[in-house]
């Protein structure tokens, strides 16, 4: 099956593309990647996976979720879902390379942009973010990356996460109030 | 550090490193692994039946063994009694008759249910317990 073509340039929907790949279409995935893959990327960095490993869990990430997409009901947006499966990922990931780095070293060299002491404080604060969030259970880190990072409404992540609005809001303002410590 | 200067450097965590990320690679490999292993949604159904199946025969064993460790059905019942019977001597089979006697010469009443016995007088109801 492959997707039918829209009449106006109009992208096609997430929903439209999962419907797409039930379907047996492949470039529907590839669309769905092509679109969500750099969140991801971010998502997952903020959650503490080493840089080596990024293109592995994002793959794994998405691999995952194409397999159980028949699972995915629509209680949440797909990226948001896809974004509760990386974590899931990463968690497994963790296990196997616990001693890595989060943040790489050579970071600096390749960012050539911008004042270099201004640069180099905003990465010591990313890096003490990073640090700060690995520090956090679980829950509060996810709820602070989708909320802060992600931009999204407590009943999306809610949704997400198995909670309720309420909860959500707690574990984010717990998170901002350890985060804050860490990294003054 | 203010939560909005907070949400601000979450924002940008990762953003460089997500930035170097070769999408179109990714998605290539993603899409050759998914050719290489197949999505089977009938593996997943099959899992489920047999965790069903599972659930099912474990329920069941459960009940089984549940019931057999229960006591007092009524056949155990009249089995032990009967048991308790047959351990008896024959002086302490007349010294149960005779209570027998004592119970039935105090309560001359018969349930209507036994509708038979219902029509023998005291006397004839000791003979039976006697010769039974």
């Amino acid at each position: 099956m492959t997707l039918p073509k829209p009449a106006t340039a109009e992208p096609l929907a997430d929903t439209e593309l999962i419907a797409g790949w039930r379907g047996g279409d492949e470039q529907a995935a590839t669309e769905l990647v092509t679109r969500h893959a750099r969140a991801l990327a971010r998502f997952l960095t903020g959650a503490g996976a080493p840089e080596a490993d990024l293109d592995d869990v994002v793959q794994e990430t998405f691999i995952r979720a194409f397999r159980a997409v028949d699972r995915f009901r629509g209680q949440c947006r797909f990226r948001t879902w896809l974004l509760t499966i990386g974590s899931n990922v990463l968690k497994d990931f963790g296990r196997r390379s616990a001693r890595r780095q989060v943040m790489p070293l050579d970071e600096g060299v390749r960012d050539l942009a911008g004042d270099p002491h201004e640069l180099a404080e905003a990465r010591e604060a990313e890096a003490l973010l990073a640090a700060g969030l690995k520090r956090l259970p679980r829950l509060q880190r996810e709820v602070f990356l989708l909320r802060a990072q992600q931009g999204l409404e407590y009943d999306e992540i809610a949704a997400a996460l198995a909670t309720t609005p309420g909860a959500a809001r707690v574990h984010y303002h717990h998170a901002v109030r350890r985060l804050k410590e860490i990294v003054e | 550090m203010t939560e909005e200067k907070l949400e601000q450097l979450a924002k940008r965590l990762g953003a460089r490193t997500a930035e170097r990320l070769n999408v179109d690679a990714i998605a290539q490999q993603i899409a050759q692994r998914l050719r290489e292993q197949p999505v089977s949604r009938t593996l997943w159904i099959r899992q489920t039946w047999v965790r069903i199946a599972a659930a099912v025969v474990i329920l069941i064993g459960g009940a089984v063994v549940a019931s057999r460790l229960t006591p007092g059905r009524p056949t155990h019942m009249a089995h032990l009694v009967a048991d308790d019977l047959n351990d008896l001597s024959t002086d302490q089979l007349r010294s149960v008759l005779t209570t027998l006697d004592d119970i039935v010469s105090v309560d001359s009443v018969v349930s209507d249910s036994t509708a038979d016995l219902h029509e023998l007088d005291t006397q004839q109801l000791r003979t039976i317990l006697r010769e039974g």
